[in-house]
């Protein structure tokens, strides 16, 4: 039998299935948030006054600023450190590999505390003082005692950076081995040396697997800088505690000092989210 | 200069005694031919009988276990001291590789690249050639492999077919003096198949040298001279592609030719 007559559309009306149960639970903890907000409202466990006057007060802003500085330069000393031993990990050549693993074994199994004491007050008895001088008799370049050179600052950036640049290495590593193999053998088979092959090939591919997890990375370490303040580190954290151990306004302070954090990740997010614009899946 | 360099110098590609071990396996075994310029080379045989990793071998790639090879007269990979091979830097064989274009079977295009970047990058990174020049010869070359109108797509929003001839227009770009295909239309569907192959016909009437290591009988009668037949890493026959289909003389290349068609 041929074709026949193609029947007449019948208008039918769609129903979506609701999803009830989502809709309830939504509902559910819409409630238990407002229950503790009109809880925490009653028993005034912020006032206000106290939290605006010392939200942008000049110690807290200078802790703020000392929280970002350490910790975008000690994400910095991780993002080089860390692509540093990615690529050596992924060199093939067996001393290399072995140190780089060596390195993220250590850095990444021992707490940041014990490493941001370690620099502070280990490393400067190991070498007492930093002689740095030119071969054969050479002007002498440096020469100071390391305590005067590891001050909480550097001893905080080597800490938190150097522990960092262990996570970040298997980061990188794993986003560039989450490259497809055929287009480091296009770009050598085009004449790209290898350094051209990671500028130009492998890494702009391997950075959209790579930004989301340093966003993260670099969120937690802004937080993590607080771990500076049993070296003496004026940062955030330690300069509220000062406050309320004098006050005794606890809660407001840590509000004050969570605000803050709360401030740096906004930001760290919008870079990560303009990057991954940068770095688009394709 | 001595006889034989001068035949060398004649030659595009010339392959003398190539062995090629991976961990205990002999992947090709004291392999040697030759091929002259203007010559289009299919190279047959079955799954895993080495054409690929001779390809690769070709622009090193892999680096070889023995023998040598030359491409355009120039020893690849390796600097001859008397009876010593020294293997080059990695910038030397990087700067020999120019002249070797390459064509995969997965079409590798840089995927964070469009079409138009893809053809560009090998003269604007490694030839250093200004960006207006590479860009005018970049849509010059699309338009020839028929894509002009897909400058500025990415390789995901192409079809294979698309792909891979985008990839030959970034192999061509660099002026190579040979080009090499990595079974190009193991990947596509017949149909698509035949854009890649019209694409390669185009190639052959031009007069470009190519090695094509093919599943695909249209290439290999449409426009090879010769036929390399390899079985186990051995190549078995070298002969005139006419010839070949005509009257293989190894009992392989029967089967193979009993199958293929």
């Amino acid at each position: 039998m041929s074709i026949g007559v193609i029947a007449e559309p019948v208008r039918v009306r769609i129903i979506r299935r609701r999803r009830w149960g989502a809709w309830l639970l939504g509902a559910a903890v819409l409630l238990v948030l407002a229950i503790i907000v009109v809880a925490g409202a009653r028993a005034r466990i912020i006032d206000p006054d106290v939290f605006f006057h010392y939200l942008t007060s000049g110690e807290v802003l200078l802790g703020a600023r000392n929280a970002i500085l350490v910790g975008t330069v000690s994400m910095a000393v991780a993002v080089v450190v860390g692509l540093a031993a990615a690529l050596m990990r992924l060199s093939g050549n067996p001393i290399l590999t072995g140190v780089a693993a060596a390195y993220v074994y250590f850095f990444r199994g021992t707490p940041m505390l014990i490493q941001i004491l370690f620099w502070y007050n280990a490393f400067p008895t190991m070498f007492p003082r930093l002689h740095l001088a030119l071969p054969f008799g050479g002007p002498v370049l440096v020469d100071a005692a390391m305590p005067a050179v590891v001050t909480p600052f550097i001893a905080a950036v080597a800490g938190l950076g150097l522990a960092e640049g262990a996570y970040m290495s298997e980061i990188i590593r794993g986003g560039i081995l989450a490259v497809d193999r055929g287009q480091q053998a296009a770009a050598r088979a085009l004449g790209m040396t290898r350094p051209q092959m990671y500028g130009r090939v492998v890494l702009p591919q391997a950075a959209r697997i790579i930004v989301p997890a340093t966003g993260n990375q670099y969120i937690m370490l802004l937080k993590s800088t607080s771990l500076a303040s049993v070296i003496g580190f004026l940062e955030l954290l330690r300069i509220t505690q000062g406050i309320y151990s004098a006050n005794f306004r606890v809660v407001e302070l840590l509000a004050v000092a969570a605000f803050w954090y709360l401030v740096m990740t906004a930001v760290v997010t919008a870079i990560q989210t303009a990057l991954e614009r940068w770095f688009p899946v394709r | 200069m001595n006889a034989t360099s001068e035949i060398q110098r004649q030659d595009a590609i010339r392959v003398e005694g190539l062995r090629k071990v991976f961990s205990g396996f002999q992947a090709l075994k004291d392999i040697s031919f030759h091929v002259r310029g203007g010559e289009v080379i299919a190279l047959l045989g079955p799954s895993g009988s080495g054409k690929s990793t001779l390809l690769r071998c070709i622009n090193h790639l892999e680096e070889i276990d023995g023998g040598r090879i030359w491409v355009n007269g120039e020893l690849i990979g390796y600097e001859e001291h008397g009876a010593v091979l020294r293997q080059m830097s990695d910038a030397a064989v990087s700067a020999q590789r120019r002249a070797i274009g390459m064509v995969f079977q997965g079409f590798n295009l840089f995927r964070h690249m469009t079409a138009l970047q893809n053809i560009m990058s090998g003269p604007v990174y490694v030839l250093k050639a200004p960006r207006a020049a590479a860009e005018e010869k970049a849509r010059r070359l699309l338009a020839k492999v028929g894509l002009a109108d897909k400058a500025d797509s990415y390789p995901a929003q192409l079809s294979g077919g698309q792909q891979q001839r985008v990839a030959i227009a970034r192999a061509i770009a660099m002026d190579p003096k040979v080009i090499l295909f990595d079974e190009p239309t193991s990947a596509l569907d017949p149909e698509l198949s035949q854009e890649v192959v019209a694409t390669i016909k185009t190639l052959a009437e031009e007069g470009q040298t190519m090695l094509i290591a093919t599943h695909e009988m249209a290439i290999a009668k449409g426009c090879a001279d010769r036929v390399l037949f390899m079985v186990s890493g051995e190549l078995v026959e070298d002969v005139p592609a006419a010839e070949f289909f005509a009257a293989p003389r190894h009992e392989r290349s029967r089967q193979f030719l009993a199958m293929h068609g």
